[in-house]
């Protein structure tokens, strides 16, 4: 069925399109027939013409503030570093900051044998003794509920991050988890792909010293398999905590 | 016919000249409106959240390609935001959340839904007057795919009735919704 010379077909896929009933390849080969021709495209137009009444009918909910400070900091130009240059960058931070830093304070007394911490602590650290003194630490902890998910280290000299998953429920089915670093005053920028077992690596491009020396803070984002197609944050930020060097 | 201009076409031709006060201004008058859309979508506040900072980054840069003369300035960004949320649905693994089963409740109660709020103007009454005029099974899958975003086979699970006619009542019911549109 050859849609050009078939007004109907044509008129069908339009009001399909607008509807939001066309989908997948179909919706996608609409979208580059529309681009091609000029009837298509004003057909589909005027369909969601017709139909946007609907849309204003919808209960109008106002975005949190955080919604527009991150399109303003994603505008070209913006003066304002553009570290947090995601919604989901800003909510896991905003909410995480603090708890994380807590939990953080806690886990680095635990492993420090001049500190007998005596605060009830959820989180155990076992990095091997030799690195003790020269290490990269973070504890990534849910921003909603502080709860810390995950760990992650590396030796300062180390060209890899080991990653531990302390809650395995934070993984999904056909995703992958996302490891980003937060610079100071930069983008954020993948650091690769966690794995499926409870302990796993992350392979730096360099070493831990230089991956991580102006990086105050490292999340995981939830992303399609095979990690963010676009080189940001694409899905929600599940966890969020500071990096810090301990030595 | 153009309408007397509108307000929000103003501040459009503004942005694609660079003009931030107006995106700003833009933002404030269409955020709530658009992020009510994707909500209702998507029914995740996070998710709907990167959608509307995704959709106004785009309608920033995209904000030279508005061409009046083809949509209302409302329509163009609604376009782009229901666009989005239909990819993002799109996703591996997606399902659509009902825990609650608001979506089987809204089918199968008349509590009042967007629908009735359809009043707003005169083409806003046409298409209510229009919808009202098709059968029940067409109007409620009709308002489920618009509203909810839900496919064609989302539509036959949540009403409970096969694929073919659920495809059906779609197809017909946009046929006859459009000739009752056309004739008003």
């Amino acid at each position: 069925m050859n849609w050009r010379n078939n007004p109907q077909l044509q008129e069908r896929l339009a009001a399909e399109y607008a509807l939001g009933t066309l989908r997948g390849r179909a919706r996608q080969c609409l979208e580059r027939w529309m681009r091609e021709n000029a009837a298509l495209s004003r057909a589909v137009a005027e369909w969601q013409a017709r139909l946007a009444p609907l849309a204003l009918a919808v209960r109008p909910v106002p975005p949190p503030a955080r919604v527009w400070r991150a399109i303003e900091a994603r505008l070209p130009g913006t003066a304002r570093p553009g570290l947090w240059d995601s919604v989901a960058f800003w909510r896991g931070l905003g909410l995480a900051a603090s708890g994380a830093a807590a939990m953080l304070l806690a886990a680095v007394a635990l492993i420090s044998p001049q500190a007998p911490v005596p605060a009830p602590a959820p989180v155990v650290l076992k990095v091997p003794s030799t690195e003790m003194a020269a290490v990269y630490l973070a504890v990534l902890s849910d921003p909603k509920t502080n709860k810390p998910l995950l760990l992650v280290s590396a030796g300062r000299h180390a060209d890899q991050l080991q990653v531990r998953t302390l809650d395995p429920s934070i993984r999904v089915s056909g995703k992958d988890l996302e490891l980003w670093a937060l610079p100071a005053g930069g983008v954020p920028t993948s650091l690769g792909l966690v794995g499926d077992a409870e302990r796993s690596m992350v392979k730096l491009a360099a070493a831990a010293d230089k991956s991580l020396a102006n990086v105050p803070a490292l999340a995981i984002s939830l992303e399609p398999k095979g990690g963010s197609p676009t080189g940001r944050a694409t899905g929600p930020v599940l966890a969020v905590g500071p990096c810090v060097r301990f030595w | 016919m153009s309408p007397p201009a509108d307000p929000l076409a103003s501040l459009l031709a503004a942005c694609a000249q660079g003009d931030r006060a107006a995106f700003e201004r833009l933002y404030r008058d269409t955020a709530p409106k658009l992020f009510g859309v994707a909500m209702r979508i998507l029914r995740r506040e996070d998710w709907a959240e990167d959608v509307l900072q995704e959709c106004y980054v785009r309608i920033w840069d995209h904000a030279r390609d508005y061409r009046p003369g083809l949509a209302a300035p409302m329509t163009w960004m609604t376009s782009i935001v229901r666009n989005r949320c239909l990819d993002w649905l799109r996703r591996p693994n997606f399902e659509v959340r009902d825990e609650e089963g608001e979506l089987i409740e809204a089918v199968e109660s008349d509590r009042p839904g967007p629908l009735a709020a359809l009043e707003a103007s005169a083409g806003a009454r046409a298409l209510k007057k229009c919808l009202e005029a098709l059968e029940a099974k067409q109007r409620q899958a009709i308002a489920l795919a618009y509203f909810d975003g839900l496919s064609h086979s989302e539509l036959a699970s949540h009403l409970r009735e096969p694929l073919g006619t659920v495809k059906t009542w779609v197809r017909r019911g946009l046929l006859r919704l459009k000739g009752c549109l056309d004739a008003a």
